[in-house]
């Protein structure tokens, strides 16, 4: 896919959309029905489960379509999950102890499980140093030329 | 739970809209305002035709039927495996001859292959059909149901004005690619909803379901059971067939009925304006065969069991478990009656604008011009079938009734373009005359006009529960062959040739052994599937013909025979998309042709001087 080109961009844009906007449904019905009165683990786990589903998808759509994850999409997931994190503390602070008991643990672990589909998707997608590199800002600001050798390691 | 369910109509507008700010913002040609420069998004078209099979279906008219007649009824839904064959073989060879000939409408394909007016004149028709009638009565339904939901707050003509704005909006501003972007949202919310609510719902439940419960019908219907090969009735409104109305020639002649949606002149132009790729393969065989045929078969029962007080009272105590899953069972309901709505008034509205106001009545508009001209079409067509849905559901519903069967008779004529180069002009228009005839007279349209001016009909609708789509075709065909054997050697033969030779040799090499073989499956499992052997599944699982003995399975015999013969027809359509070759398209071997003489574009005597007299009237 050309990604100057605008109306490549806006399908792609759309496709994502178009699995998000379901999942993301179905996903706040299981978590709502998992956190209240009533609910448990199970559905919790299930909401979770449907976020990676729609992660895994938007992964396939990247394949597919040759692209990454844009900065907007990147921010976006960032900021929901941190969103979520506040949340899952604020709870912890808040709530009454019988609801800390039953929400935080499968939450925790679902927090938990979002990340590593991520880093999943870092090592399956970039290899494990790539991955890692992606991250190693410090070896950036390494500006001696040497560093730009490919046996130092330098990628710039 | 009324705040809940506008909070989420209100989002899914604002989808469209959002999808329609964005295409407009981007600002493509105006030419490509009407048909996404002929190469809209593969994933979209993907996604939309399984969403499209479904509303032709018709989500909670499925659902009430297998709900009143049991799993007679749900045997229609895997007529959708059928759907996803005709899609391949006439989207493939439809999408060529696109390409090769230049012919860029339903209407201007068939008329100039044909070389026939009257055929433009037809398609035309239907394309008015298609946009007024058969979406005025989805949108009046799916406004009745959002007035039950909302207990009055929401009355039906407010709803169905409230809808029409919602979905007119993104379509003038955004056009035919925004509005296939929005459809096919919808197409996924659809089937993730279905399965989703379906498991949500066992799950939830308090007592036992289908299959462990029989589904609740009225005294006399078997729900468990095909109610015979054919039955002797004078049809719907004379007769009522004992044990149900879906005898095997009811439900095969229904998945026949299905077809209309292929041949719907919009679902034409869609597969018209598709991009090249491998994407029909997936949307005919994983997603619509696959997934969305499965879940009815699979699903449509288990959901149909528990709605036997109808939706709201499903949706109601599916609220008390889990408020989202409450509002989105009744999202469900109407997501399949919105996505019709849009699609069929957006596609009816362009290609009318195309064939008619662009080719005949201002034939020398610039591009600019022209999209002004289809946004005002647009307005005009939102405002017209709200107008008839709110002030004539009545009207509408007839008229909806004829608009499936009556599109199935473009079969010989689609047949003629895209394989059969022997079926002639006058055939055609022979076929099409008779079998239009006939599913008029064998629908509510023609017996209440003709029983109110004349004398009672001894028949009804269906006669002898067979679907008027099929006692039109079974003419049509009929006509059609005999005419076209007397016209073999017509002069207009010379053009169909050409055109046909021009897509066969654009066509990819492909396998060609196993043809037969195929087609041998085909008729077998049609036979076994939809045909008289369907009768077979009555009781083949549960007291097996090669012993006394009877087998306890726990579930339906037919159910295990619908969800046996989905699978092969998975198969089947896996066999037509893959190994045959009709699940890809290509550009790359094409070499355009003209066909027959250049198309004149000048608007005919009377209506200019028509126009000339409003001009001089008016100023």
């Amino acid at each position: 896919m050309i990604e100057n080109n605008l109306f490549d961009r806006l399908d792609r844009h759309g496709l994502v959309m178009a699995i998000w906007s379901p999942a993301a449904f179905l996903a706040a019905a299981l978590l709502h029905k998992g956190v209240t009165a009533g609910g448990g683990a199970w559905w919790i786990g299930a909401g979770f489960g449907v976020l990676i589903l729609g992660f895994a998808g938007h992964v396939i759509v990247n394949a597919v379509l040759k692209t990454r994850f844009t900065a907007g999409e990147t921010a976006l997931g960032l900021v929901t999950f941190a969103v979520g994190i506040v949340a899952l503390l604020v709870t912890v602070l808040v709530a009454p102890s019988e609801t800390v008991e039953r929400v935080v643990l499968p939450v925790g672990l679902g927090l938990v499980s979002l990340v590593m589909a991520v880093i999943a998707y870092l090592v399956i997608a970039f290899g494990p140093r790539g991955a890692f590199e992606r991250f190693d800002v410090i070896r950036d600001n390494n500006l001696r030329p040497a560093s730009r050798l490919p046996h130092r390691g330098g990628r710039r | 739970m009324t705040p809940l369910l506008h909070s989420l109509l209100v989002l899914v507008a604002l989808y469209g809209l959002y999808f329609a700010a964005r295409t407009a913002r981007v600002g493509g040609p105006p030419g490509e305002f009407a048909d996404g420069g002929a190469n809209l998004p593969g994933w979209a078209v993907m996604f939309l035709l399984p969403g499209l099979a479904v509303a032709g279906l018709g989500v909670e008219r499925h659902f009430t039927l297998v709900g009143r007649f049991g799993l007679q009824a749900s045997h229609v839904s895997a007529g959708l495996v059928l759907v996803a064959i005709a899609a391949l073989l006439v989207w493939n060879r439809l999408w060529m001859a696109t390409r090769v000939a230049g012919l860029f409408t339903p209407g201007e394909a068939l008329g100039r292959f044909y070389d026939s007016v009257a055929l433009r004149v037809v398609v035309m028709g239907l394309t008015v059909l298609f946009a007024l009638p058969f979406a005025g009565h989805i949108l009046s339904s799916v406004s009745v149901l959002l007035e039950a939901a909302t207990e009055g707050l929401i009355p039906r003509a407010a709803g169905v004005w409230m809808i029409a704005i919602a979905l007119a909006i993104p379509a003038i501003v955004g056009g035919w690619r925004a509005t296939i972007m929005t459809l096919a949202m919808y197409s996924v919310l659809l089937a993730l909803l279905m399965p989703g609510l379906t498991v949500l719902t066992e799950i939830t439940a308090t007592g036992p379901g289908f299959p462990t419960q029989p589904i609740g019908v009225a005294d006399g219907i078997l729900w468990d059971r095909i109610p015979g090969v054919l039955q002797n009735s004078a049809g719907i409104g004379k007769a009522m067939p004992p044990g149900g109305i879906f005898t095997a020639a009811a439900i095969s002649s229904s998945a026949v009925a299905l077809l209309g949606i292929v041949f719907s002149p919009a679902v034409l132009y869609l597969g018209q304006t598709a991009p090249a790729g491998r994407g029909l393969g997936v949307s005919t065989v994983w997603l619509l065969a696959g997934l969305v045929a499965g879940g009815f078969v699979l699903g449509g029962p288990v959901l149909a069991a528990r709605m036997s007080d109808g939706p709201l009272a499903l949706a109601g105590s599916l609220f008390e478990v889990e408020p989202l899953a409450g509002a989105g069972l009744l999202l469900l309901m109407m997501i399949g009656g919105l996505l019709a709505v849009s699609f069929f008034v957006t596609g009816g509205s362009i290609l009318i604008t195309r064939e008619l106001v662009l080719t005949y009545l201002f034939p020398k508009l610039g591009a600019r011009q022209a999209r002004l001209g289809h946004r005002i079409s647009l307005g005009l067509a939102f405002f017209f079938v709200a107008l008839s849905a709110s002030f004539a559901p009545l009207i509408c519903a007839v008229g909806a009734s004829v608009a499936l069967p009556l599109s199935v008779q473009l079969l010989p004529a689609v047949l003629g373009l895209t394989f059969l180069r022997v079926i002639s002009r006058g055939g055609v228009m022979a076929g099409l005359s008779i079998g239009c005839l006939i599913v008029v007279f064998t629908e509510p349209l023609g017996l209440i006009l003709f029983e109110s001016l004349f004398v009672e009909l001894p028949w009804g609708r269906w006669p002898l529960t067979i679907h008027s789509a099929v006692w039109g075709l079974a003419f049509n065909l009929a006509f059609v062959l005999l005419s076209s054997a007397a016209t073999l050697r017509s002069p207009d033969r010379f053009q169909r040739d050409r055109l046909h030779d021009a897509v066969e040799a654009a066509l990819p090499p492909r396998q060609t052994g196993g043809r037969g073989l195929l087609w041998s499956l085909m008729l077998l499992w049609g036979f076994l599937a939809y045909g008289p052997g369907a009768i077979l599944g009555n009781s083949f699982f549960s007291e097996p013909i090669f012993t006394d003995r009877s087998a306890d399975l726990g579930v339906p015999s037919l159910w295990v025979w619908q969800i046996l013969f989905w699978l092969l027809g998975v198969l089947l359509v896996w066999w037509f998309a893959y190994r045959v070759g009709l699940g890809r398209t290509s550009a790359e071997r094409i070499k355009p042709i003209t066909l027959g003489e250049p198309e004149k574009r000048r608007t005919p005597d009377w209506l200019a001087a028509g126009l000339e007299r409003v001009v001089k009237k008016a100023s």
